[in-house]
């Protein structure tokens, strides 16, 4: 319901002024981030510190930064699940490009890019036009992305990458203000696609198809196109995240750089508020989502919990967005 | 023709053109799914087989170790009758967590049988129900409050992989209870017959067959089964068809349960520990079973699928695999594996789609 402009009647002056870039939802998310800061902050003294919280936000960006993609396919009722391998495959390709190449910073990332956007035009077109539901498709070319991944990697470490990535958010040279690069640029490409999803014709187009891809093509949707571009975008987002997650990490590429993260980044999009159904969905939500899921992660860690423990809450936040977000439509329908 | 002229003949159904027996062969290759398994079954069997002869591959493929890769069979073809049951009741039914299932009873396993000395059987018991009622959480999510299956056990994947995890502080579970089990794994030879074929692994036996005979009862036979192909080919039909549809969406994912805790054991025997990442460790046991699934033309839609399909696609992965283990030694050979799979996955899904479309059922 997020972004729809579908309900014209008796809104408050104020948000047909400024249309709302937030609503229920995020709401929500702000008020639960605010209070479990407020609480991490009482019981662990040092995680409201800044060496606490820009590591934090050095992590929440790639997962948002895909996260956008992937709001963009849950928009279109898609699914991706070969985020992990690409962004596997990407990372290591850019690593090795640093490593053994010494190519320039830029070069390495743009190549990320692209080699993102194919992966993600190869998933968008096996699915667009063969038709074939999203998950399973994404779940073969996972394994095929990860396959070579793995024979790209040769052994199971690339060690020694320059520290040029470093200007993406580790450390000194990887902030402004403060604020860590990476989450500068997650933000801007957030505010992009918002902008994006609400006031222009393709942005719209994405919802319609996840409302009723048959009613969309009847209203002259090109559904197929639009999917592509879905997943290629998303492709692109990956390509550029997975710069960040080597630049968040150590001078060593690990093999399981991408394990498990597709499942991380579904689980952002999920708690911002984007229906898995189709049709309704919004960025800022997911940005938010992944805020949450990340000081999870952190706070499980700052308060010496095991660290799997994270993944119950997670899961136990998945289940409480998305039932909030079930008994609200059925309240809504129950009125109409 | 015209609306005026009055029909010279009776309405009848077109004659159907006179077809040539490589176009029904085609047919029946792609509507009739174990019909290409079984094809594509023998060509790997050939194909190995010359490359064998050929002195390419690293070991011999021959009867014994395609008897031994069998084990291998044993949580696959489980695990994917188990995603037969969820993907045939429709709404885009799909249980995710079954590997973390696996993880979290096949700990449960080994802390009751080989850590607090509890009756074997009764351990047994202990880890299928607790597979079961995690099962149940799926199902209830996903049938009484309406959940996306996907997203349900999504969040349940995360969740009971976590329990297992903390549960055993992250180590594998052992003792001399869990190692004498591992003779449960163990080949065996057939009564009668058995001297003069190659020795079959046990849990073919003690697992997998019992498993796939309750299923196939359970989906053909029963009027259990009867709904929920009814709720998988049209969920609305179904309801104004008097089905109660939630009681019966909710039992198949508690089958799936039950299933994972059955391999949750199969698992503690195959490593001789019970692993906390058992069933989740590298892309974990739901990919290879949707695989397995897909592959045995079960249409992710719902609805469509059969037992036959399901046991079929994991012999073909199965010695398809063990070929591959063999033709890319080591570490290459389980790279390649993944490939294949992916592979696989891809063209099943495709067929899939394709021959719905082509003749309207797989």
């Amino acid at each position: 319901m997020t972004a729809l402009v579908t309900e014209p009647t008796e809104k408050p002056i104020v948000r047909r002024i400024l249309p709302p870039p937030v609503t229920g939802q995020e709401f929500v998310l702000v008020g639960v981030i605010a209070v479990l800061w407020a609480l991490l902050g009482i019981f662990t003294p040092s995680f409201l510190s800044p060496s606490s919280i820009q590591p934090l936000f050095v992590s929440v960006a790639p997962i948002a930064l895909i996260g956008v993609g992937m709001t963009f396919i849950i928009i279109t009722a898609g699914i991706d699940v070969s985020v992990g391998g690409a962004i596997a495959l990407c990372a290591v390709v850019t690593a090795k490009l640093l490593v053994n190449f010494d190519v320039p910073l830029i070069v390495a990332v743009l190549v990320s890019m692209v080699l993102g956007t194919v992966l993600g035009l190869v998933n968008g077109v096996l699915i667009a036009y063969g038709r074939v539901h999203a998950i399973i498709i994404t779940f073969g070319t996972a394994n095929i992305f990860q396959f070579f991944a793995l024979r790209i990697f040769g052994s199971s470490t690339v060690n020694n990458i320059p520290s040029t990535l470093d200007v993406f958010g580790r450390g000194e040279s990887g902030r402004t203000l403060g604020v860590p690069h990476s989450f500068a640029i997650t933000v801007l490409v957030v505010v992009a696609a918002w902008w994006y999803l609400r006031n222009t014709a393709g942005g719209r187009h994405l919802f319609a198809i996840g409302g009723n891809a048959n009613a969309a093509r009847l209203a002259g949707v090109k559904v197929q196109p639009r999917t592509v571009l879905a997943y290629a975008i998303t492709g692109a987002l990956v390509g550029l995240g997975a710069c960040f997650f080597i630049a968040a990490g150590t001078s060593t590429l690990d093999q399981g750089v991408g394990t498990g993260r597709e499942l991380a980044v579904i689980a952002a999009v999920v708690i911002g508020g984007t229906s898995i159904l189709g049709g309704r969905g919004s960025v800022i939500g997911t940005l938010l989502g992944a805020i949450l899921v990340q000081t999870v992660n952190s706070g499980v860690t700052q308060l010496g919990w095991p660290s799997q423990l994270a993944n119950l809450f997670v899961g136990l936040f998945i289940i409480v967005a998305v039932g909030t977000d079930l008994l609200r439509e059925r309240a809504r329908r129950r009125k109409a | 023709m015209s609306v005026t002229t009055a029909p010279q003949a009776p309405l009848q159904k077109p004659q159907e053109p006179k077809r040539g027996i490589a176009s029904r062969a085609l047919e029946a290759l792609l509507t009739q799914r174990i019909v290409l398994l079984a094809v594509l079954i023998v060509v790997v069997l050939l194909v190995m087989t010359v490359l064998d002869g050929a002195d390419i591959l690293s070991g011999s493929y021959n009867s014994d170790y395609l008897a031994a890769s069998l084990i291998n069979a044993v949580p696959l073809a489980m695990l994917g009758l188990a995603q037969l049951g969820v993907i045939l009741s429709g709404r885009g039914g799909i249980d995710l967590s079954v590997g973390s299932m696996v993880s979290v009873t096949g700990i449960a396993f080994g802390m009751s049988y080989g850590l607090w000395g509890w009756n074997l059987v009764i351990a047994m018991i202990f880890a299928v129900v607790l597979g079961g009622i995690l099962g149940g959480i799926n199902g209830a999510l996903v049938s009484f409050i309406g959940f996306p299956p996907l997203i349900a056990t999504l969040a349940t994947f995360y969740a009971y992989r976590s329990i297992a995890l903390v549960w055993s502080g992250q180590k594998p579970v052992n003792s001399t209870e869990i190692q004498t089990f591992y003779s449960a794994a163990k080949a065996i030879e057939l009564p009668l017959i058995g001297s003069y074929l190659p020795l079959i692994p046990l849990g073919i036996f003690t697992f997998l067959i019992p498993v796939v005979v309750v299923v196939w009862v359970l989906l053909n036979k029963t009027t259990f089964g009867r709904r929920v192909y009814a709720l998988g080919t049209n969920n609305t039909a179904a309801v104004w068809a008097g089905i109660n549809v939630r009681p019966n969406r909710f039992a198949v994912y508690v089958l799936s349960g039950l299933i994972s805790g059955l391999v949750g054991i199969v698992t503690v025997a195959q490593f001789a520990s019970a692993r906390p990442d058992a069933g989740t460790s590298g892309n974990g046991m739901a990919l290879p079973a949707i695989t397995i699934a897909v592959l045995g033309g079960v249409a992710i839609t719902g609805g469509i699928g059969r037992v036959s399909g399901v046991v079929l696609a994991t012999v073909l992965i199965v010695w398809l695999n063990a070929g591959i283990l063999l033709a890319f030694p080591g570490n290459d050979g389980v790279q390649v594996q993944l490939l294949a799979l992916g592979l696989v996955l891809v063209f099943a899904s495709l067929l899939n789609g394709l021959t719905r479309r082509r003749y309207g059922g797989i």
